[in-house]
């Protein structure tokens, strides 16, 4: 196994609506800063990888129009994803185990303001049944929470509680967009998203963009001097179809954790000081903190979403990345809300429907492989 | 660390214009069934599974491959969408190569589709972009300026465009799996309508429904069989950006990059003479002549000339597209994987009616965008 390494992280504030930026005017900075923090020009990467979808986009081939701020010219060897970025860096972990390259830039962006994603959303589903009655994410989502209500005899005091520790955390990371605090009694007046959802429970849709960078051993010490390594990663994916699975669970999260755990010598979450976790809703939240081995919910063990998560931010087809870019930011000490003596971490990624496709991965600030 | 990766399983649909027998899961179904029985497999020897489509407008469901779940058996497996235009079959397959390569996972399934009937790709590829002038004339009309100039710089005589189209039909006729089989001479070429000036009818790809899916494996894997592999000697996906002052959109640079990284990769010094076939992305009838120069089988200018010597027919010198290629048969998403997959069955010597006799190196190419990516593989008979 080869070691590689986040060596370079940067994103644009989460954001409503940027009614005044092309999605590719907000991602060229970034990709810009990100150049910067690991002090190298473009022609130093080897590899690039996107992460976006064309519905979000608005439009067909939306990914073309990014090459052209990727600086990718003169041409550069490219694979766009189109999925969550975070899934592009776990290939672009899987191309440097293949000795394919030993840098890459992964980036991921959207411009899900210019429509309505709830509703858009709803394409995701098959044609033929669930997406047929109308079902959008807002709905998938409520499903969920309920089955998870059901089996766990968890209440709306108890979402509220998880809302609130994530809006508190939110307030102290400067790209967030939720940046004021509030209580759970505050969250719990706030209406029906859909029951047993409230908005103060559920991610507001933000637009953002991203860049991030890996290196392998060798070349990652050279490029930051606080290099945070992969420990471990895996994704796994499940059936769409709601009614085949156990919704108060998510299997294929609690696969990949086990899967990245093994990879990373870990034996169990307890082991790592802080978690980013990509819950779009407070049951995502406490469904995701059993998948990977945590009580889902209390205090004093790692750190929930220091960053106060998708729920003080979210930004479709980025979100993901987000997490890992969270990450690296506390494991290397560029957090602005820093976990003490953090050391190791997990973050995680999902897209689909009620948590369908799971990705997790184990960081750590020493190499995992001698 | 560079470890072998081999082709154990090709399998493709029937294409046609609308295969209202399938859905867009059975569809997919019919090419991994088909890549699996092919390989002696079953779903549960998948390690993982990668999928490429072009846009998902073309059928209205946003990443489709999340219902496709069951369909592909991914349940509980890694997955990996893949979508860069034109060319994600292709650089779908490559994906999966990296996959294998990696020695994170044995055996991968690498799936590509696009089921037309259920859209309309006229529509789907005529976007509407803020403060870009909409030219509402699809792929074609898009093609065409560059195919002009092609025809400016070279000298290029007007019947070379038929001819193209007419040779890829013939070879058609010798594939079962081909959408369009039905003989047409340069005459009945000439003869269809004018759409995009020099672009006739007849020399446009069809919308076709069709997958293709392909089990590849480790080298281990692959010597146990139970057919012989194709051998991945090579492969590559490159981009260039749509707006950079000095771009040739006619021998574009990311075309050229990505040849020659492929070939030096695979030992190739003079693909005209090593190389026993290609099979190219020609979804307009002048770009076999175009990408002939491109992908260096020849220089500047004498592509269209090995089109009049007719060195790229059946039995010829470099026989390209012997199944007839993305004029006969165009499920976009999976036009590019069905180059890289028959460039395999050609070494796999497994073609039928259409294999080029004795082919042990070919080449399988497709391009996307405004002419801006291209993916590419070398397969060969024999491992390294």
């Amino acid at each position: 196994m080869r070691n590689v390494a986040i060596v370079a992280y940067a994103q644009a504030p989460f954001v409503a609506v940027d009614e005044h930026h092309t999605s590719t005017e907000i991602l060229y900075p970034q990709i810009r800063r990100a150049l910067a923090d690991c002090g190298v020009e473009r022609e130093a990467i080897d590899y690039q990888v996107g992460g976006s979808a064309d519905y979000v986009d608005g439009r067909v081939f939306g990914f073309v129009a990014a090459v052209d701020v990727m600086g990718s010219w003169p041409p550069k060897q490219d694979l766009h994803l189109e999925m969550d970025a975070a899934f592009a860096a776990h290939y672009a972990w899987i191309r440097m185990q293949a000795g394919d390259c030993d840098t890459a830039m992964i980036v991921g962006y959207g411009k899900p303001g210019e429509g309505e994603l709830n509703r858009i959303l709803n394409l995701q589903l098959d044609p033929y049944y669930q997406g047929a009655v109308g079902l959008d994410l807002a709905s998938t989502s409520a499903l969920q929470a309920s089955a998870y209500m059901a089996r766990t005899g968890a209440g709306d005091a108890d979402l509220a509680e998880v809302a609130a520790r994530n809006r508190a955390a939110g307030a102290r990371n400067p790209d967030a967009w939720l940046k004021q605090p509030a209580t759970a009694a505050e969250l719990q007046k706030t209406p029906w998203a859909v029951e047993p959802l409230r908005q103060g429970y559920v991610a507001p849709s933000c637009e953002s963009a991203v860049c991030l960078i890996l290196a392998a051993e060798g070349k990652a010490e050279k490029m930051s001097k606080t290099p945070v390594w992969i420990h471990g990663v895996d994704q796994r994916a499940e059936l769409q179809s709601l009614g085949s699975r156990d919704l108060s669970k998510s299997a294929s999260a609690g696969m990949a954790a086990c899967k990245a755990f093994e990879m990373a010598g870990v034996k169990t979450a307890n082991d790592v000081d802080l978690v980013e976790l990509s819950a779009l809703t407070a049951a995502e939240e406490m469904i995701l903190r059993e998948a990977v081995g945590l009580p889902a919910r209390g205090d004093g063990g790692p750190a929930i979403n220091p960053s106060g998560g998708p729920l003080a931010g979210s930004a479709a087809m980025s979100t993901g990345l987000v997490r890992l870019g969270e990450v690296y930011r506390q494991l290397s000490g560029k957090a602005a809300n820093p976990v003490k003596n953090a050391r190791r971490a997990i973050a995680h990624a999902a897209q689909g429907h009620a948590l369908q496709h799971n990705l997790v991965w184990v960081l750590g600030n020493e190499r995992r492989w001698s | 660390m560079k470890r072998a990766v081999a082709v154990v399983g090709v399998g493709q649909t029937h294409h046609s214009s609308r295969r209202a027998d399938k859905s867009m899961a059975g569809l997919v179904r019919e090419a991994t069934e088909r890549a699996l029985q092919d390989a002696g497999l079953g779903y549960e020897d998948i390690d993982a599974v990668v999928l490429g489509k072009a846009p998902d407008q073309l059928e209205g469901v946003m990443q489709p491959e999340q219902f496709l779940v069951g369909a592909v058996g991914a349940h509980m497996k890694p997955m990996i969408r893949v979508h860069t235009a034109g060319s994600v079959g292709a650089s779908t397959a490559i994906t999966g190569v990296t996959l294998v390569k990696s020695g994170q996972f044995r055996r991968v399934l690498a799936i590509a589709w696009e089921k037309q009937s259920e859209g309309n790709a006229m529509w789907a590829l005529s976007p509407n972009m803020p403060f870009i002038a909409p030219l509402v004339a699809g792929a074609g009309g898009y093609f065409t300026p560059y195919i002009r100039a092609y025809i400016k710089r070279t000298g290029a005589p007007g019947h070379i465009g038929p001819m193209i189209a007419a040779n890829a039909r013939d070879n058609a006729g010798r594939n079962e799996y081909a959408h369009l089989r039905e003989p047409m001479s340069v005459e009945d070429v000439t003869n269809s309508p004018m759409l995009w000036d020099p672009i006739r009818y007849l020399e446009t790809c069809p919308s076709s429904d069709g997958a293709i899916a392909l089990v590849l494996a480790d080298e281990e894997l692959a010597k146990k069989g139970p057919r012989r592999p194709a051998w991945v000697r090579s492969g590559a996906t490159y981009v260039e950006p749509m707006w950079v002052p000095g771009r040739d959109q006619v021998d574009p640079a990311a075309g050229r990059r990505c040849a020659k990284t492929v070939y030096e990769a695979a030992g190739i010094t003079d693909p005209w003479n090593q190389v026993d076939t290609v099979e190219m992305y020609v979804p307009f009838s002048w770009f076999e002549a175009m990408w002939l120069e491109n992908l260096g089988f020849c220089e500047i200018g004498e592509g269209w000339k090995i089109v009049e010597r007719g060195e790229q027919k059946f039995g010829a010198h470099l026989p390209v597209n012997p199944s007839g290629g993305v004029l006969c048969t165009n499920p976009i998403g999976a036009s590019g994987m069905l180059r890289l997959g028959e460039a395999a069955l050609q070494v796999m010597g497994r073609a039928g009616e259409h294999q080029v006799e004795g082919a042990k190196l070919a080449v399988g190419h497709a391009y996307g965008g405004g002419a801006q990516y291209f993916s590419m593989w070398v397969v060969s008979s024999e491992p390294r």
